[in-house]
C-alpha cells in the first residue's frame, strides 16, 4: 500500500484534549479510517497549531480523501512518499 | 430551499434510555452505552482474526444491561440467531469484556437423545465462583435448587453475567428453571443470557411457550444475531479471492459459512460440510431423504415431487422442515442456504444421485408444461448428454428472451459440453448463440472464441448468407476485443459476400454494421454512404424491423458527427419504437448510446438520465457489458462536471479484474480518474493515465483522447508544455482526419496551449473554438450553459483581473489547486494585492452557504451547547467555536444564537416535511 503525507490546515488552531473524550475522538477516527482502508500512521504538528502533516498508509488518494470527510477533516495537499533515513546508509560509504 | 445537512463528528447520547427494557436490539446498529461513551465501531474491526463485525450495538447494549444489574436492576436477554451465526462468538466476546468487572457463569444445553436434567445448571454448579451447588435431584425438588441460585445472583457484590446456551436442546426442567428466573430477574444483579437457534424451533417447540411468557416482561429483552451483510462479507474477504456479493449469496451472510470457506479457501469446507450433515442425520430416515431430494434440485422443490422422490409422507416433510435445515416457501421445499445444499447433495453416493436426477426427469416429464431449465439441470447432473443436448439450448434461448443471460450462457456451455453429439450445423447455431450472450455478459474474448469457431465452419460450406451473418457478428467482437482492422475487414467480407446474392435485408443488415464501424471511427461520410445504401436495401425488401435498425444508426451517427439536437431526438423515436414492437434489448441499447453519445458532445441532462436507465435494466438483465461502459460514462460526465468524488467513486467501480472483458469500459473509467488526479494535484495521475492508454491501445480515438488529453494537462500544469505536442501526436492525427468536433476541439486546445497551432481547427466544438480564437469571455459563457466549470475558470484566466479572481474562486471551490496555484502566481507578478486565501472546508450545498464545520457547530447548537461544550465536543478552542458561531450567525441572518437556533429548527422541520417551504 502506498505511503501519503497528508497536509492539512486548522484556522484557529487544532485542540485535542488528552484525557478520555481525546482517546475517544482519535478512536473514531481510526474506526472511520478503517472503513476506507487507510491507516494512519502519524502526524506532525506546526508550533501554532494551525498546520498538520500526516502520515497515512491507505489504496489511493481518494480513499485518504473518503476517509477526511469522514472525520470532517480538510484536506490540503496529498503526497506519495517513501521513507529515506541516515541509516539506510549505513554501510554503504567508504 | 436546499436541506439543511445537520451532521455532528462524534456519536450521540446512547438511544436507550435506562427505564426502557423492552427493547429489539438487531446486530448492525450502532447503539452506544451511556457509561462507555466511545464508538466501537474502531474496536470491533480490529483484525481479521478475531473480526467481530456488525455486533458493536449488541455488545453495547449487553453490557449496558450489565452496568445496569450492578446497580440491582437485573434483566434475562434471549438472544436468537440461526445456526452458525455467532451466538457463541458474541458470547464468549462479552464475557472477555465482562470478566475485569464482573461474574461470568457459562453453561450450555446438548443434543442428546435423552438430557440429562438441568445439565446446564449442573455445569454451572461445578464453576467454583457459583455460590450454590448441585443438589441430589433424587432427593430434593429442582425449587430449591432455583431458589438458591436466585438468592447467589442476589447476593454477589459484582454483578454477575449467567449464559446458557442452545436453550432449543433444553430439558424440560431446564425450561422451568428459565421461568422461574426469568419472572424473578429484575431484583438480582444479574444478566441471564440464553441463546437459542431460531430456525430450530417449531411452531410447537416448548422453549416457544416459554419465550412468550417472559417476552411481555420489562425485565426481558429480545435481540436477533442477524447475518453479516454483503458489507461485512466484503470486508473479511477482502484479501481473497471472494467475489463478496457470491460469497454472501452462497453463504446468506451466515458468519460460519463465510469464516470456514474464507479459512479453507475451499467452495464446501469439511467443516461446513459436517456441521451441515451432523444436522441432518438427526432426522428419521424418511426426513434425511426429503432433505436429499430438495438437494438435487436447483433452487427449490415442490412438495409432491419430494414426497414422490423421498417416497416419504407428509409428516416427514414436516420434520424436515422444522429441524431448520430446509424452508417451506408456500408449496415448495428449499435449504436455508446454498452452501448447505451443496453439502448435502454431495453427501449422496454417487449411484443415488444420478437415479435421484434420473428420477426427476421422469417426473418432469410427465407434468403438462416442460419446465425446461429444470430439465436442463436434471440432464446434466443425470449424465445424460442426449437430454442434455436436448434440453439445453432451449432452456437457454428462453432464458435470454427473459433476460436472464447468465443463465442463458450457462445452459448454452452445458450443451456445448456434448458438442461430439450434435451435428455440426447445429453445433455452428449453438456457438453462435452462446457468442451473443457472452457479448453481452461482457467475456469478450471466449465470445470471440465461439464466433471464429462457428465461422470456420461455415466458411467450408456455401451458405453465403450464414457465413455473412457471423461475420457481421465477428465484426463487432473483434471491435470490443480491440482489433479494429479485424472488425473491418469481416464487415467488408460479409458486403462482398452478399452482393449479387440476392437477399436485400441481409446486404442492409450488413450495411447497417458497416455503417455502425464507421461511426465508431468517427468517420462522417462512409457512415452516411452505408446508412444510404442500407434504406435503399430495407426499403426495397420491404423489412420494416431493418428500416427501424437504420434509424437507430443514423441518429447515433446524427448524434456523433452532425446536428446533436436532432441526432437526440431521433434515438428518443427509436427508442419507443423498439419499446412498442417488445424488443426491449434494442431499446436499452438505443438507450445506452444516448447515454455516451449525448455524454461525447456534452449533453449532460440528457445523456445522464439515459445512463441511470440503462444501468438500472442492465443490472436487472445481466447485462455486464452495458452496465459497465455506462458506469464509466457516468464517472466521465460526473469528472466533466465537476463532480469530483461521485468521478472516483463510480470509477472505481468500474476497474477491476478485466481479463477478457472489453477494454472500453476500463479505458473511460479509468481516464476519468486520472483526469481528476491531474485536476486535484493528487498522486497516482500520471500512473492511471498511462494505464489507461495501455488498456486502450487497441482502442478508437474517442476512447483514447480524453486521457492523452489528460496526460498533456498535467503537462502544462507542471510547466513541461513543449512535451505537449509528443504526448497528443498520436490522437491529433487520427482527430484530424476524423469527424468529431469534441475530438477537434479538445486535442486541439492543448495544441495550442502547447503553442504547437495559432488557431482552432476546423469544425472544432464551439466553447475550444472560441477559447483558442481569444474570445475568454463567450468561452466562458458557453461552458457555464453546457455545465463544465474548471473549463470555465480556464477561459476566466485569460481575462482580466476580475475574470481571473473568479476563475480562482471556481477552482478553489473544485479542490483544483495546481490551475488555482498557476493563477495565483500569475496575479502576484501583476502586482495584484488582495487575492483570496485559500478554500476553506467545501462548502455543502446546504442553503446558508454553511461550510460543513459550520454545520456541525449549528447542530451543536440546536442541541443546546455552550461555547465551551462545543469547543469541547469539537476538539477546537474556544476561540475559534467562538468565531464559528458568529459566521453561522451572519450567515443565516440571525441577530441572536437564539434566533439562530430557531431558524436552524425551522429548517429542519421543513426537510422532514413539516411546515410550508419559504
Amino acid at each position: 500500500m502506498p505511503r501519503y503525507v497528508v497536509e492539512r490546515t486548522f484556522e484557529g488552531g487544532l485542540e485535542i484534549p488528552t484525557d478520555p473524550t481525546g482517546f475517544n475522538a482519535m478512536m473514531g477516527v481510526v474506526g472511520n479510517n478503517a472503513k476506507e482502508q487507510v491507516t494512519w500512521v502519524q502526524s506532525f504538528v506546526s508550533a501554532d497549531k494551525t498546520r498538520t502533516y500526516c502520515i497515512y498508509d491507505g489504496p489511493s488518494p481518494e480513499a485518504i480523501r473518503r476517509a477526511a470527510e469522514l472525520n470532517s477533516m480538510p484536506v490540503d495537499v496529498i503526497s506519495e512518499v517513501r521513507v529515506l533515513d541516515p541509516y539506510f546508509y549505513l554501510g554503504t560509504g567508504s | 430551499m436546499g436541506r439543511l445537512i445537520v451532521s455532528v463528528g462524534r456519536p450521540g447520547p446512547a438511544a436507550m434510555a435506562a427505564d426502557s427494557w423492552s427493547t429489539r436490539f438487531h446486530g448492525g446498529d450502532d447503539v452506544t452505552s451511556e457509561d462507555a461513551d466511545v464508538s466501537l465501531t474502531g474496536e470491533a474491526r480490529r483484525g481479521k482474526g478475531n473480526t467481530l463485525l456488525e455486533r458493536d450495538g449488541l455488545l453495547a447494549g449487553l453490557e449496558h444491561l450489565l452496568d445496569l444489574a450492578g446497580d440491582g436492576a437485573g434483566s434475562m436477554a434471549m438472544i436468537a440467531g440461526e445456526a452458525g451465526s455467532g451466538k457463541t462468538s458474541l458470547m464468549n466476546e462479552l464475557a472477555r469484556r465482562v470478566e475485569p468487572r464482573g461474574r461470568v457463569l457459562i453453561g450450555g444445553c446438548d443434543p442428546l437423545t435423552t438430557p440429562r436434567p438441568l445439565s446446564p445448571l449442573m455445569d454451572i454448579a461445578a464453576d467454583p465462583d457459583a455460590h450454590f451447588t448441585g443438589h441430589d435431584l433424587a432427593e430434593s425438588d429442582p425449587f430449591s435448587l432455583f431458589a438458591d441460585v436466585l438468592d447467589d445472583l442476589k447476593g454477589t457484590i459484582r454483578p454477575t453475567l449467567l449464559v446458557i446456551e442452545d436453550m432449543h436442546w433444553a430439558d424440560e426442567a431446564t425450561l422451568d428453571f428459565l421461568r422461574y428466573i426469568g419472572r424473578r430477574v429484575a431484583d438480582t444483579k444479574a444478566v441471564v443470557a440464553c441463546t437459542y437457534r431460531e430456525d430450530e424451533l417449531g411452531p410447537d417447540h416448548p422453549l416457544r411457550t416459554v419465550l412468550g411468557d417472559l417476552a411481555t416482561r420489562q425485565s426481558t429483552v429480545r435481540i436477533s444475531v442477524d447475518p453479516l451483510t454483503v458489507e461485512a462479507v466484503g470486508y473479511l474477504a477482502s484479501e481473497s479471492r471472494h467475489d463478496p456479493a457470491e460469497l454472501h449469496r452462497l453463504t446468506g451472510g451466515n458468519a460460519f459459512y463465510v469464516t470456514e470457506i474464507l479459512a479453507t479457501g475451499e467452495d464446501l469446507p469439511g467443516s461446513v460440510s459436517d456441521a451441515v450433515m451432523a444436522r441432518v442425520r438427526r432426522l428419521t430416515p424418511p426426513a434425511q431423504r426429503v432433505v436429499e431430494g430438495v438437494s438435487v434440485a436447483p433452487r427449490d422443490l415442490t412438495v409432491d415431487h419430494a414426497l414422490a422422490l423421498s417416497g416419504a409422507d407428509l409428516s416427514d416433510i414436516d420434520e424436515a422442515t422444522l429441524s431448520g435445515v430446509v424452508v417451506a416457501r408456500g408449496a415448495r421445499l428449499a435449504f436455508r442456504h446454498e452452501l448447505a445444499r451443496s453439502a448435502v447433495e454431495e453427501s449422496i453416493p454417487v449411484g443415488r444421485r444420478l437415479s435421484l436426477h434420473r428420477e426427476m426427469i421422469d417426473l418432469l416429464r410427465a407434468g403438462e408444461d416442460l419446465d425446461l431449465a429444470r430439465l436442463a439441470h436434471h440432464a446434466s447432473r443425470a449424465e445424460d448428454g442426449s437430454l442434455v443436448v436436448e434440453y439445453a439450448p432451449e432452456a437457454a434461448r428462453q432464458a435470454s428472451l427473459r433476460g436472464a443471460h447468465r443463465e442463458a450462457a450457462e445452459f448454452f456451455e452445458l450443451a456445448l459440453i456434448e458438442a461430439d453429439r450434435m451435428i455440426p450445423s447445429e453445433l455452428a447455431q449453438l456457438r453462435r448463440d452462446l457468442a451473443l450472450e457472452l457479448g453481452i455478459l461482457d467475456r469478450q474474448e471466449q465470445a470471440l472464441q465461439q464466433l471464429l469457431l462457428a465461422a470456420e465452419f461455415y466458411r467450408e460450406g456455401s451458405d453465403h448468407l450464414l457465413l455473412a451473418s457471423v461475420l457481421r457478428r465477428l465484426s463487432q467482437a473483434l471491435w470490443r476485443n480491440s482489433d479494429l482492422e479485424g472488425a473491418r475487414r469481416a464487415i467488408d467480407e460479409a458486403i462482398q459476400l452478399l452482393q449479387g446474392a440476392g437477399d436485400d435485408e441481409a446486404l442492409a443488415l450488413a450495411h447497417e454494421e458497416s455503417a455502425y464501424n464507421w461511426m465508431l471511427a468517427r468517420r462522417h461520410s462512409p457512415a452516411l454512404e452505408d446508412l444510404a445504401r442500407c434504406k435503399e436495401l430495407a426499403e426495397r425488401s420491404g423489412a420494416e424491423h431493418v428500416l427501424l435498425l437504420h434509424d437507430y444508426m443514423a441518429a447515433t451517427v446524427e448524434i456523433a458527427m452532425g446536428d446533436p439536437e436532432r441526432g437526440v431526438d431521433g434515438l428518443k423515436r427509436v427508442e419507443s419504437q423498439f419499446r412498442e414492437r417488445g424488443h426491449d434489448r434494442l431499446a436499452t441499447t438505443t438507450l445506452s448510446m444516448l447515454g455516451s453519445g449525448g455524454g461525447e458532445v456534452r449533453r449532460y441532462a440528457t445523456a445522464l438520465d439515459a445512463l441511470d436507465k440503462t444501468i438500472e435494466e442492465g443490472v436487472r438483465t445481466d447485462a455486464d457489458y452495458l452496465v459497465a461502459y455506462n458506469r464509466s460514462w457516468q464517472a466521465r460526465i460526473a469528472f466533466e462536471q465537476g463532480r469530483w468524488d461521485e468521478a472516483t467513486r463510480i470509477a472505481e467501480l468500474v476497474v477491476e479484474e478485466r481479463y477478457g472483458r472489453a477494454a472500453i469500459a476500463p479505458v473511460t473509467a479509468q481516464g476519468a480518474l486520472g483526469r481528476v488526479r491531474v485536476r486535484r494535484g493528487d498522486p497516482g495521475a500520471r500512473e492511471a493515465l498511462e494505464e489507461a492508454l495501455s488498456i486502450g491501445e487497441g482502442c478508437e480515438m474517442q476512447h483514447l483522447w480524453p486521457p492523452s488529453c489528460g496526460l498533456a494537462e498535467l503537462a502544462w500544469l507542471e510547466g513541461r508544455l513543449v512535451e505537449i505536442p509528443g504526448i497528443l501526436d498520436r490522437v491529433w492525427t487520427q482527430a484530424l482526419a476524423a469527424d468529431s468536433k469534441w475530438a477537434r476541439g479538445e486535442v486541439g486546445f492543448w495544441m495550442w496551449k502547447a503553442g504547437a497551432i495559432d488557431g482552432p481547427p476546423d469544425a472544432a466544438a464551439e466553447p475550444f473554438a472560441l477559447h483558442m480564437n481569444g474570445m475568454w469571455k463567450e468561452a466562458a459563457t458557453t461552458w457555464h450553459d453546457i455545465g463544465c466549470p474548471y473549463e470555465q475558470g480556464l477561459a476566466l484566466a485569460e481575462g482580466d483581473e476580475e475574470a481571473m479572481l473568479r476563475a480562482i474562486t471556481i477552482f478553489d471551490g473544485l479542490g483544483a489547486r495546481p490551475a488555482a496555484g498557476m493563477i495565483r502566481i500569475r496575479l502576484r507578478k501583476l502586482g495584484v494585492e488582495h487575492i483570496p486565501q485559500g478554500p476553506r472546508l467545501e462548502t455543502r450545498s446546504n442553503p446558508a452557504g454553511l461550510t460543513n464545520r459550520q454545520v456541525e457547530v449549528l447542530g451543536l447548537m440546536v442541541e443546546g451547547l455552550s461555547n465551551g461544550e462545543i469547543a469541547d465536543r469539537l476538539y477546537i478552542s474556544k476561540k475559534t467555536t467562538e468565531h464559528h458561531v458568529s459566521a453561522v450567525l451572519a450567515k443565516l441572518g440571525a441577530p441572536t444564537r437564539a434566533k439562530a437556533v430557531a431558524l436552524a429548527e425551522s429548517l429542519l422541520e421543513q426537510e422532514n416535511g413539516g411546515g410550508s417551504a419559504p
